[in-house]
């Protein structure tokens, strides 16, 4: 048998294979989904970043007793963005109703402590497990214990002490975790997308054109005809990896696009991917794709149902999320071995090249090479069990 | 024609085919008959190449079909029992891929395809999806296929199972117009009047051993019973008899 008739034979599978499932409408959705929901997630994570921000100087404080304390909420009412409302008849119920974020109440006895120069009780209700609203009920105890260390003082200076005297501690807080660095780690995310959409986009075609070719007994009479098994395997292999190449792409230029959409430079990120960046992306992910589309494939072929190779490929699928899982828990280096670990060496080419860091060609080759070396092997193994008549005939 | 001599295999403890041996000759239908579990399929799936004999000899118009099984293959015209086809393909494109596969293309298959569907008077499902087709409409998308690249030897197995009286007609009628043709039909079945209907010769097969083999005349006589299907039990159950 001729390497070009086997060839030719190839080309005849890929192109069926192919056919078959741009006409099945859940594969074409698999893919849409699959290639827009990571840079669909990263636009509502930055958007919701960005509304944080813009929110947490807005607070809304429902303040009951106003009347208790007229110099404390005037001082209240002149601090930016703070806007001053009656509390509710019952404060408590109200935030625990999610209502209101957080009320303050003055006792009824406010005046009174105070001007005895005794410590005066302010309520704050709030409900810590609320997360969403902790940065303004923590804006609001800032101002409230601002308010106490200003009155501390003035008296203090009315008796003739230094202020400084009840201050041996001033505390300054240093946030880290800002609006830019929580953008700036949504972004870290992209990669991952990247790789899930090489994952998902092949594997509706590498499952069912094996595990669902065997399961509609279509396998056997395709096996009659005259070629390699390595034939049938490696046109089915090479279909699934087009398709998650194909997938690749989209996802990445949507994840071009995007940033346009976002108000990256509101939150003062630069961050864009250009033509420059586009070869990287190719060199690092599509190798990536001939590996996964093999591995799916000789899943797909070692179930005994469309059903069991699709849990399968469930498992499958959080493969490329944990070396994005693992990244963005742990600053990951450079290390030559993770370059030569197939899921994890296209990783980290991607995170360099989005970082803008290009690197060397020798690591593309490696992180290629040992992807096409593992898509080899495994497209020979599910060949094998091609051969294998309890592959073919069991079910 | 097809020459089987010796054929054994074996699954795990349980002897599928025992020492098969037969020869179906050109321009004539060759009947496998036995009943159901007799090693029939098996027997044939070794003679298509998808599954390997323990030991034995096919010959495929003088091809070594184990040495050499897709030289063989390319002689080879198969329905499979039980055969699926690709809900989402419609019948034509069925036949092109198996067509193309087999080396055929451009106005060549466009041609084979339209006599087929016509042969098969299928022009009225040729560009519909066999998602939904029924069965004997399955059964003529799956004989066109098999019969797409013109082979000189044609495999059917028990190709008219479940089928309706018009459908099993149609399959009867190529049959018979392949064997005016020349070529070499292998046909299984479990169903007496089928085979003596329509083969020239018929090779009885019970518990994986060739019991009987001959013209439905020859069968008779050496059986000593007028009625075929009485024929049939008697050999089908040769060795049953002492067990049961």
């Amino acid at each position: 048998m001729s390497v070009a008739r086997s060839l030719r034979q190839i080309a005849i599978v890929v192109r069926k294979e192919l056919k078959d499932s741009l006409r099945d409408r859940r594969a074409l959705w698999s893919i849409v989904f699959s290639v827009s929901i990571g840079p669909m997630i990263i636009g509502f994570m930055m958007n919701r970043v960005a509304d944080r921000q813009r929110e947490a100087e807005q607070v809304r404080v429902p303040v009951v007793g106003t009347q208790y304390a007229p110099a404390l909420v005037d001082w209240l009412r002149q601090q930016s963005g703070v806007q001053i409302v009656e509390g509710p008849q019952n404060p408590e119920e109200a935030v625990r109703n999610q209502e209101e974020e957080l009320a303050i109440i003055i006792p009824k006895d406010f005046a009174k402590t105070f001007n005895q120069s005794k410590p005066a009780v302010l309520q704050i209700v709030a409900d810590s497990s609320r997360n969403d609203a902790r940065p303004r009920v923590e804006r609001v105890r800032r101002l409230l214990q601002q308010y106490g260390a200003e009155i501390g003082s003035l008296r203090l200076i009315a008796r003739g002490v230094s202020p400084s005297a009840s201050q041996p501690l001033v505390l300054e807080d240093i946030e880290v975790s800002t609006a830019q660095q929580r953008a700036a780690q949504i972004l870290t995310f992209i990669p991952m997308f990247i790789m899930m959409a090489g994952f998902v986009g092949g594997m509706q075609i590498a499952t069912d054109s094996t595990a669902g070719e065997r399961e509609r007994g279509s396998l056997e009479p395709l096996l009659v005809n005259p070629a390699p098994r390595l034939v049938f395997v490696g046109g089915k292999w090479l279909a699934a990896a087009l398709a998650a190449m194909v997938s690749t792409g989209l996802t990445t230029v949507l994840c071009a696009i995007l940033p346009r959409f976002l108000p990256l430079e509101e939150m003062g990120i630069r961050f864009r991917i250009g033509p420059e960046h586009l070869t990287g992306i190719i060199g690092a992910a599509l190798p990536m794709c001939l590996f996964s589309a093999a591995l799916q494939s000789a899943v797909g072929t070692l179930a005994r149902s469309f059903k069991e190779a699709q849990s399968y490929m469930g498992v499958l699928v959080l493969m490329p999320m944990i070396p994005g899982v693992l990244g963005a828990l742990y600053p990951m280096g450079n290390a030559p071995w993770m370059y030569a670990t197939p899921m994890l060496g296209p990783y980290v080419l991607l995170t360099n090249v989005l970082g803008g860091q290009t690197p060397a060609i020798n690591a593309f080759l490696i992180s290629a090479g040992i992807s096409i070396v593992a898509a080899a092997i495994l497209v020979r193994i599910t060949a094998t069990l091609f051969e294998s008549e309890r592959i073919i005939f069991g079910r | 024609m097809i020459r089987v001599e010796q054929l054994r295999k074996q699954f795990g403890s349980v002897t599928a085919v025992n020492g098969v041996t037969f020869t179906a000759e050109n321009g004539a239908i060759t009947g496998l008959l036995g009943p159901n579990g007799a090693g029939k399929t098996t027997t044939l799936r070794m003679l298509y190449s998808v599954m390997r004999p323990d030991s034995g000899s096919i010959k495929v118009d003088d091809i070594d079909a184990i040495a050499s099984p897709h030289d063989a293959q390319g002689r080879l015209g198969v329905l499979p029992d039980g055969f699926g086809l690709y809900p989402r393909l419609t019948a034509r494109e069925h036949l092109e891929y198996f067509g193309e596969l087999h080396g055929i293309s451009g106005p060549a298959l466009r041609q084979r395809t339209k006599e087929l569907l016509d042969l098969l008077d299928m022009n009225a499902i040729a560009d519909r999806r066999t998602a939904g087709f029924s069965h004997g409409e399955r059964t003529k998308v799956g004989l066109a296929r098999a019969l797409v690249h013109n082979p000189q030897n044609v495999l059917l197995d028990e190709p008219t199972n479940g089928l309706d009286v018009m459908s099993t007609r149609a399959v009867r009628t190529i049959v018979r117009r392949l064997k005016e043709e020349g070529r070499c039909v292998l046909f299984s079945s479990h169903v007496m009047q089928e085979v003596s209907a329509l083969c020239d010769s018929i090779v009885v097969i019970a518990h994986g051993q060739v019991v009987g083999r001959g013209s439905p005349d020859d069968l008779r006589q050496h059986t000593g019973h007028d009625n075929l299907e009485d024929a049939f039990v008697a050999l089908a159950s040769v060795d049953r008899g002492v067990r049961e």
